[in-house]
């Protein structure tokens, strides 16, 4: 780990924790007196000059507090405009996925969208906003143009998978809340005489929420070497899937465990679910990244699945 | 807690020209291979290729080059295993030397085992299998009974081991036996290291439910052995035998035995399939693609010398589930005709009947599940 690094997480450890139960509106002005949104942006250009695995640390512990403002939205959409080489705006950006979903919509002061092959960054009043609501109660509005763009530039970014691996980062974290509370609560709660975690049922049970937990963590950590290394389709295209099965297979888990008390809007277990289950969805579904990772494959072949799968990670070793 | 943080795979040494050198030696051997051998490879027998294999110095890699070794990494090691099962090169026959019994050898063996065994073993000519489980002794490995009595003349054992995989191909079997009478549970229990040509030893197959022969039932009546048979230390067999079916777990045929399947299925379907299947190839991969890391990683933490024993029991509970659930996959989406003769029938054929096989061999689930449960604190 970088030393950069280094103060970077504690600097979001400590705040994240911070706004673990803030609104957005107290959250939002937080996160961006922090800084977190230039990220990616090079220090020459007065960023950061972090790298992808900086971003996969910070949306790791994003997720790990359920913080409610975006946090990952802003990361990628000034990284891609940096690279657009369009002077980023003052406020809020947010990015609009290829369905139109825009996180945060709503609140956002800008919005940058990839249509292909060209990027476009619209400023508030030249979008419309129909508001929806994610499955964590966050907005998920359709944004559409309405107006000029501020400026549009070539961009050959895919920002739906960027914006997948942000899930998947977010999402191994809130894998590991999920799994602390579900760890924390059998070790207490007393049935029949005895602790639920005394159970080998039970524990049988978060054995395979960990592995779970332990599989979206090693795909998000491949996934930001890939994107570090400059190409990461292919492994986003598997990260997400797999996440959309670590999901499928862990958040039933996770509540079985809880009883009733899991099911309450008042117990935070729902604040990591509900999240999970609408990343899930998010940035391109379980189809949509199987179907492209498929085709992929096919078109390279039996061994040549096996000879890219390997050539992708020896391109890792200095 | 993170329970799986990633630890970087950064073997040593020129990787794209080790893995050329594998994919060579595969395609000068290959065309001798039918599908059916190229299936669950590491259970599967090639004498001339496991003699080539040991010329190219690619068995013992790890071993010093005074037992015929050649002092490369694990992780290296860890390369030429997977492009093995990646091309379903069948290395059944050396499998077990190279990769337990051997490795066992030169960190406990006598000079004497290790001049006996190790150059014959790194040249791909003498075999190895394990002796563990017995009649009323699976899961639970405590509980052993066959016994070596201590004599002046040496080790007289008696007893029955059984699901001997390739004990009729092998020239040795490293046993685990009770040697202290009386003694219970994991007390008590060495190894030895037991040439199968010494009288009194009765080797009889068990054919599998795919028709296949790789168990054996090996039967110990009044077995004379030198007392120099015994390998490490008397009374430490079990710690012995622990760790090694702990570095065993997170290997790549833990995913990769399975994936002459997935090549067929991709094969057959060509470069422009229909999206239903194209999103199965894609499933398949994804989980495929995450094994590896995980798997990759297990062994880097391994090769730094940490002792990752959760992780390599999710690397293969994950990969046992995976590598069980391909063949039904494949057989639920396709229109594959199993008595057919292509590739892609006679694999799916063998792979429905042999996956029951991938949840026994090193640990079931409900084994390796405790394990992780415990070292998640919750026992």
């Amino acid at each position: 780990m970088s030393e950069n690094r280094q103060l970077l997480v504690e600097m979001a450890e400590g705040l994240f924790a911070d706004l673990a139960t803030a609104s957005f509106e107290d959250a939002a002005p937080r996160l961006a007196e922090a800084g977190f949104a230039t990220l990616l942006v090079p220090a020459e250009q007065g960023g950061f000059g972090g790298d992808w695995g900086d971003v996969l640390a910070v949306l790791r512990l994003a997720g790990l507090n359920a913080v409610a403002a975006p946090v990952a939205e802003p990361i990628i959409a000034h990284a891609l405009l940096a690279q657009a080489g369009i002077a980023a705006p003052e406020g809020l950006v947010t990015l609009v996925a290829g369905n139109g979903r825009a996180p945060f919509g709503r609140h956002a002061d800008a919005v940058v969208m990839v249509r292909e092959g060209t990027l476009s960054l619209y400023a508030k009043g030249a979008f419309a906003v129909e508001e929806g609501s994610s499955l964590a109660g966050e907005p998920s509005d359709l944004v559409t143009p309405s107006g000029a763009p501020v400026a549009s530039a070539p961009c050959s970014a895919d920002l739906d998978g960027l914006g997948a691996f942000a899930r998947v980062a977010q999402a191994s974290g809130a894998m590991e809340a999920a799994f602390t509370l579900a760890i924390d609560h059998v070790n207490t709660r007393v049935q029949f005489g005895r602790t639920l975690a005394k159970f080998q049922a039970v524990q049988q049970a978060l054995a395979e929420f960990s592995e779970e937990a332990a599989a979206v963590d090693a795909a998000a950590a491949a996934c930001a070497a890939a994107l570090d290394a400059g190409d990461a389709a292919f492994e986003i295209a598997a990260a997400k899937y797999r996440l959309g099965l670590a999901v499928d297979r862990a958040v039933p888990i996770a509540h079985r465990v809880h009883g009733a008390i899991g099911f309450t809007i008042e117990y935070a277990l729902n604040r990591f679910t509900r999240r999970l289950m609408h990343w899930r969805s998010e940035f391109g579904s379980d189809a949509q990244w199987a179907r492209a990772l498929g085709h992929t494959v096919a078109a390279l072949g039996g061994q040549g699945l096996w000879r890219e799968v390997a050539a992708r990670t020896d391109r890792l070793i200095a | 807690m993170q329970i799986f943080p990633l630890h970087p795979f950064r073997p040593q040494g020129d990787i794209p020209a080790l893995r050329q050198q594998v994919r060579a030696l595969v395609a000068e051997h290959e065309h001798r291979w039918t599908p059916l051998q190229r299936a669950n490879c590491w259970f599967s027998f090639d004498p001339e290729f496991s003699r080539a294999m040991g010329a190219a110095g690619l068995l013992g890699m790890t071993w010093p080059k005074q037992y015929g070794g050649h002092e490369r990494t694990m992780l290296e090691r860890y390369v030429v295993l997977e492009e093995l099962l990646a091309a379903g090169a069948p290395a059944g026959l050396h499998w077990i030397a190279d990769r337990q019994t051997g490795a066992l050898l030169v960190r406990y063996g006598t000079e004497a085992q290790r001049e006996k065994y190790l150059p014959g073993m790194a040249r791909g000519e003498i075999y190895a299998c394990i002796g563990l489980s017995e009649p009323n002794s699976g899961s639970d490995l405590a509980s052993v009974r066959t016994f070596a009595k201590k004599t002046n003349e040496g080790w007289l054992v008696n007893g029955q081991k059984v699901w001997t995989s390739g004990a009729h191909k092998s020239h040795a079997a490293l046993t685990l036996l009770r040697t202290e009478e009386g003694s219970e549970r994991q007390q008590g229990l060495s190894q030895l290291m037991i040439d199968l040509d010494t009288p009194g030893i009765t080797i009889r197959p068990i054919i599998d439910m795919t028709g296949t022969h790789h168990f054996n039932e090996i039967f110990f009546e009044d077995v004379l052995l030198p007392h120099d048979a015994l390998v490490g230390v008397e009374g430490q067999g079990w710690k012995q035998v622990t760790a090694e079916l702990a570095l065993e777990r997170s290997g790549p045929e833990r995913y990769l035995s399975s994936h002459v399947l997935l090549v067929a299925l991709i094969d057959a379907i060509g470069p422009n399939p229909a999206d239903e299947i194209a999103e199965l190839i894609g499933r398949l991969t994804a989980e495929m693609w995450t094994l590896r890391q995980m798997s990759m990683s297990t062994a880097a933490k391994l090769d730094a010398g940490e002792d990752p024993i959760v992780e390599a029991a999710i690397v293969k509970d994950l990969g046992n589930a995976y590598e069980q659930a391909l063949p039904r996959l494949v057989q639920a989406a396709t229109d594959t005709d199993l008595a057919g003769s292509s590739a892609l029938s006679q694999l799916l054929a063998y792979y429905l009947l042999a996956a029951p096989s991938f949840s026994l061999r090193g640990g079931t689930p409900e084994v390796l599940r405790g394990i992780i449960a415990k070292g998640l604190g919750l026992r």
